[in-house]
C-alpha cells in the first residue's frame, strides 16, 4: 500500500514537527490537503501528549540502580567464570564412566574371583557354575563400583569448584 | 522534551570519544549524568507505553541495570540514549509477552476522564489523552513516541523496535492515520491541535 498520498507530505510533516504549522504556506497546504492535515493532527497531538503533566512521582533512586547494576554485573561475571567448571562437570562424568568400563573389562576375571570369595557359599557356587556372566554378580559389581566412582567424582568436583571460588 | 535528543549539555558524557575504542564500563559519575539527562524522558516513554507507574519504574531500572552491565566503546550521548530506549522497549515488549500486564495493570482512570475533552478541566483532558493513546497498539505507541516526542530518526526507530528501516515510514504513516481517526472519534477537532 502506498503510505503517502501527497508529494509534499515529508516537508509538511517536518515543518509541523518543528512547530512551524502556522506558517502561511504550511497552513495553506494543511487546509487544502486532508491527508497531510490528518497526519499533522496526529503529530501535534503527540506533542501535546508529551507536554501533558505526568503523575508527580519521584524517579527510582539512581544510587539503588547503580548498586543493583553492580550486583548484576558481578553475577554475570561469576556465571561466565563458572561456565567452564559447569562444562567440566559433564566431562568428568563421561570420563569417569569410561574409566569404569575400561577397568571392568580389564579386571573382569580378577573381580569375579574376588566377589566369589566374598559372598556366601551358595551364591559362590552359582557364580562358579556360570562364570563370568552371572547377572547378580554383574549387577553387584557394577552398582558398587559406580557408587564408589560417583562419590569420588562428586568429591573431586566439589574440591575443584571450591578452589576456583 | 521534544528535540532534546540532539543536545549534549554534560561535559562528562561525550568526554570519551570514538577514538577511545576499548569498551569500558560506565563510571558512577557517567551513570549519574546519563540518569539525570535521560531518566525522566525514558520514564515518561515507559509510562505512556504501559500506563502504569510501577511498571515504568521497573522497566526504567532494568534498562539502566543492563546499561551498567555492558562495557561501551563509546560515550556518545546519542548512542547511549538510543541504547537505553532500545533496551527499555525490549523490556516492555517482554513484559507484554509474559502476560499482557500492560493492558491488565493499567492504572484506573478517574471519573473525571468521562468528561468530554471539550468541556472538562486539565486533569480530565490529560486522562482522556492517556486513554486515547492506550487505545493504540503497543508498537504504534512506541513508533509515535519515539518519532514525534523523542525525535528518533527512522533507522534508530527500526533498531529499537527490531524493524526494517524501510518499513518504519509506512508503519508511522498508518499509526498517525489511526491516531487521527481516534482523535476524530473522541471529538478532538483540528482546533485541538
Amino acid at each position: 500500500m502506498l503510505h503517502r498520498t501527497c508529494a509534499q507530505q515529508p516537508d509538511i510533516l517536518s515543518a509541523v514537527a518543528a512547530g512551524r504549522e502556522r506558517e502561511t504556506l504550511v497552513a495553506a497546504h494543511l487546509t487544502a490537503c486532508p491527508s497531510c492535515r490528518e497526519q499533522a493532527d496526529a503529530i501535534s497531538w503527540m506533542h501535546r501528549l508529551a507536554d501533558a503533566p505526568e503523575p508527580s512521582r519521584p524517579l527510582p533512586d539512581p544510587g539503588v540502580i547503580w548498586w543493583k547494576g553492580q550486583l548484576l554485573r558481578r553475577w554475570q561475571a561469576e556465571r561466565v567464570a563458572s561456565a567452564p567448571i559447569e562444562r567440566m562437570h559433564w566431562v568428568e562424568l563421561v570420563a569417569g564412566c569410561a574409566c569404569l568400563v575400561v577397568f571392568l573389562v580389564w579386571q573382569w576375571r580378577g573381580l569375579s574371583t574376588l566377589v566369589s570369595r566374598a559372598i556366601p557359599a551358595g551364591v559362590a557356587a552359582m557364580s562358579t557354575a556360570a562364570p563370568p556372566s552371572n547377572p547378580l554378580v554383574l549387577v553387584l559389581v557394577l552398582c558398587g563400583t559406580a557408587t564408589v566412582g560417583a562419590m569420588v567424582l562428586a568429591g573431586l568436583h566439589r574440591m575443584l569448584y571450591r578452589s576456583h571460588l | 522534551m521534544v528535540g532534546q535528543a540532539a543536545t549534549l549539555d554534560v561535559e562528562d558524557v561525550g568526554a570519551h570519544t570514538q577514538a577511545d575504542a576499548r569498551p569500558e564500563l560506565l563510571t558512577e559519575s557517567e551513570f549519574q549524568d546519563l540518569y539525570r539527562l535521560h531518566a525522566r524522558p525514558l520514564w515518561a516513554y515507559l509510562y505512556r507505553l504501559t500506563g502504569n507507574t510501577a511498571d515504568a519504574d521497573d522497566l526504567l531500572q532494568e534498562a539502566y541495570c543492563r546499561l551498567l552491565a555492558i562495557p561501551f566503546a563509546t560515550r556518545d550521548d546519542r548512542e547511549l540514549r538510543a541504547y537505553l530506549f532500545r533496551v527499555a522497549t525490549n523490556a516492555a515488549t517482554d513484559l507484554w509477552r509474559r502476560g499482557g500486564r500492560g493492558t491488565r495493570r493499567s492504572e484506573p482512570l478517574t471519573s473525571e476522564s468521562a468528561v468530554s475533552p471539550d468541556h472538562g478541566d486539565g486533569a480530565a483532558l490529560k486522562h482522556d489523552m492517556s486513554r486515547t493513546f492506550r487505545d493504540l497498539k503497543p508498537q504504534e505507541r512506541m513508533l509515535l513516541w519515539l518519532a514525534h516526542v523523542e525525535g528518533f530518526a527512522h533507522p534508530e526507530i527500526a533498531e529499537a523496535l527490531g524493524l526494517k528501516a524501510a518499513s518504519v515510514p509506512v508503519l508511522l504513516f498508518r499509526a498517525r492515520r489511526k491516531l487521527a481517526a481516534l482523535l476524530r472519534k473522541k471529538g478532538y477537532g483540528p482546533g485541538e491541535r
